[in-house]
């Protein structure tokens, strides 16, 4: 009896450090969020409480649904940018590579852990208007003037490719390097094509990996604000720009706390959507 | 065509990897430049670091950096470390709901998370500053180190504990001597790793460091904005080799630990 109490105490004690930085960091200013985006706007750009849908019926106006738009294009080409060129990566990694394959994910992980301003910087020097790429094209004489690439959408999506690569490559590593290689053998015995194997065999058995690529990448895609600052230029504005520009910038909190409230609305509904998707697959599975 | 499907996924790993090392490749070489191209090597000099390591504004930013990252490290991996050891070794209820609620800040966008955090302060009048910082990269942190510490411990045999309790030692003794040692290489990692990513966030820093306590990747940012000057390369380089040098001594330890396991 003593001893279940104190053991009790015990898992108390644990428990307590996480759930209370949770409460505190978490939960608590995800609901004064919530709670800022019903509030009225004060003088000072602060907010006054109390309950107004006015934040709501402002950021719903015809202004501001190109910026929604524009946020979900970018997410989403960046997202099937990062599949085309992180899928052949992962089979590679894991099912060519051999006994390199630890190397490989090692030096994958390399740029992943190395600032991200400091990468954004590598970025920069390359495609500037002095930079390596437009001096070193100059010299060659392959082009007379200087190409403008900083403040290009291209440029942004190189900035995004960047950023999520490493992200999109290791949960298709996981799903692909579990892969039962009797199966493809399996295939290969029955008379399919390499082409076809994969996508009846290979491609398949690799779809969880692929969603929670998608997941990993497009959810913080939607939020991303400094890659379209420093490589694009800042032109198109997209979500991230926008909740910067109201909170530190224009101080309108309210506008700023509705913008945020669907920002995370948007990505708990997709990450939602993931789960669900995942449990059926499982559940169809065995 | 077979020949060119072959062909398609090595030449598309080697251009990924290109893609992945050349821009770094390419800012650490240029930071060793003596002139200020990017392109025409003008002579070996390290210039660049002096005036990267003379700039007031980045050295500022150094310091408050270090100082939050290792802060925030020290509170990160020990609650990340409490929570892990209680999902692990702890009967309770609700506990994939608990696990969830530690994983959600490593899945939700992490400007919201920012936002929240500014709003928390607007809203309670707790200045902008070490505090602040600290605690929102902590909260960005502890799933990296639950997440590590949680796996570490789920593959310490069971018996260990019995076999302790066997041999006389009281719960806490078991867990001074046998678990805590066993998963000290986990902790370590853990806090390096959380040292990194507090030492590299942007979202987070660009919200609630205060007026005097800007941390390093934002005075960067601030420089990048005005202008790229090889200052940055130079400085770039000396930031890279410190995550490698972090990288390396996490992966070895986990290189050793996989080694020992097969």
């Amino acid at each position: 009896m003593i001893a279940a109490r104190r053991g009790n105490l015990v898992t108390l004690a644990l428990l307590a450090p996480s759930l209370l930085s949770a409460i505190l960091l978490l939960v608590i200013p995800i609901l004064i969020v919530i709670a800022f985006s019903f509030a009225e706007q004060d003088t000072y750009g602060g907010a006054k409480f109390g309950f107004t849908l006015a934040s709501y019926r402002e950021l719903f106006q015809a202004i501001y649904l190109p910026i929604f738009l524009n946020s979900l294009q970018l997410a989403a080409v960046s997202t099937i940018v990062c599949l085309l060129v992180g899928y052949p990566i992962a089979y590679f990694i894991a099912l060519r590579a051999g006994r390199h394959a630890g190397l490989l994910l090692a030096l994958l992980l390399i740029p992943f852990w190395i600032d991200f301003i400091v990468r954004m910087s590598a970025w920069m020097v390359l495609l500037g208007r002095n930079g390596t790429i437009n001096s070193a094209l100059l010299g060659l004489g392959f082009i007379e003037q200087p190409i403008r690439m900083i403040g290009t959408y291209p440029a942004v999506l190189v900035g995004m490719l960047y950023a999520f690569l490493p992200t999109t490559v290791l949960p298709i590593h996981a799903a692909l390097n579990g892969l039962d290689k009797r199966l493809l053998e399996a295939a290969d015995d029955l008379g399919a094509t390499p082409l076809q194997s994969f996508w009846r065999v290979t491609f398949p058995l690799s779809l969880p990996g692929v969603m929670a690529a998608i997941l990993f990448v497009f959810v913080p895609a939607m939020g991303v604000y400094a890659i379209p600052v420093l490589l694009g230029g800042g032109k198109s504005i997209i979500l991230g720009n926008l909740i910067v520009q109201l909170f530190l910038d224009f101080r309108n909190m309210p506008l700023g706390a509705a913008v945020s409230v669907v920002l995370l609305v948007i990505s708990s509904g997709i990450i939602v959507c993931y789960m669900r998707v995942l449990r059926s697959v499982e559940e169809a599975r065995t | 065509m077979k020949k060119l499907i072959a062909l398609y996924v090595p030449a598309a790993t080697l251009i990924g990897y290109i893609f992945l090392f050349a821009p770094l490749l390419v800012l650490v070489i240029y930071a060793f430049n003596a002139g200020r191209s990017t392109v025409v090597w003008e002579g070996f000099s390290l210039a660049w670091f002096a005036e990267a390591l003379r700039d007031r504004g980045l050295r500022a930013g150094l310091q408050v950096s270090v100082i939050v990252a290792i802060a925030s490290a020290a509170l990160a991996t020990m609650i990340g470390t409490s929570a892990a050891l209680a999902v692990v070794k702890r009967p309770f209820a609700g506990k994939n709901l608990f696990s969830t609620l530690i994983i959600a800040p490593l899945v939700l966008p992490e400007i919201v998370l920012a936002v929240g955090l500014l709003v928390a302060t607007v809203w309670t009048g707790v200045p902008l500053g070490y505090g602040t910082l600290i605690a929102g990269h902590v909260l960005v942190s502890i799933p990296f180190s639950f997440l590590i510490v949680r796996a570490a411990a789920s593959g310490l045999d069971p018996r260990l504990d019995e076999a302790a309790a066997d041999l006389g030692a009281n719960g806490k003794q078991a867990f001074l001597r046998v678990t805590l040692p066993l998963l000290a290489p986990a902790i370590l990692s853990a806090f390096l790793l959380c040292a990194v990513i507090s030492f590299d966030n942007f979202v987070v820093s660009t919200f609630v460091s205060g007026v005097g306590s800007t941390p390093l990747p934002i005075q960067i940012y601030a420089t990048l904005k005005s202008g790229l000057t090889p200052k940055i390369n130079a400085l770039g380089a000396m930031l890279i080799a410190v995550n490698v040098l972090v990288i390396l001594v996490v992966m070895s330890r986990y290189l050793k630990t996989i080694r020992k396991q097969s």
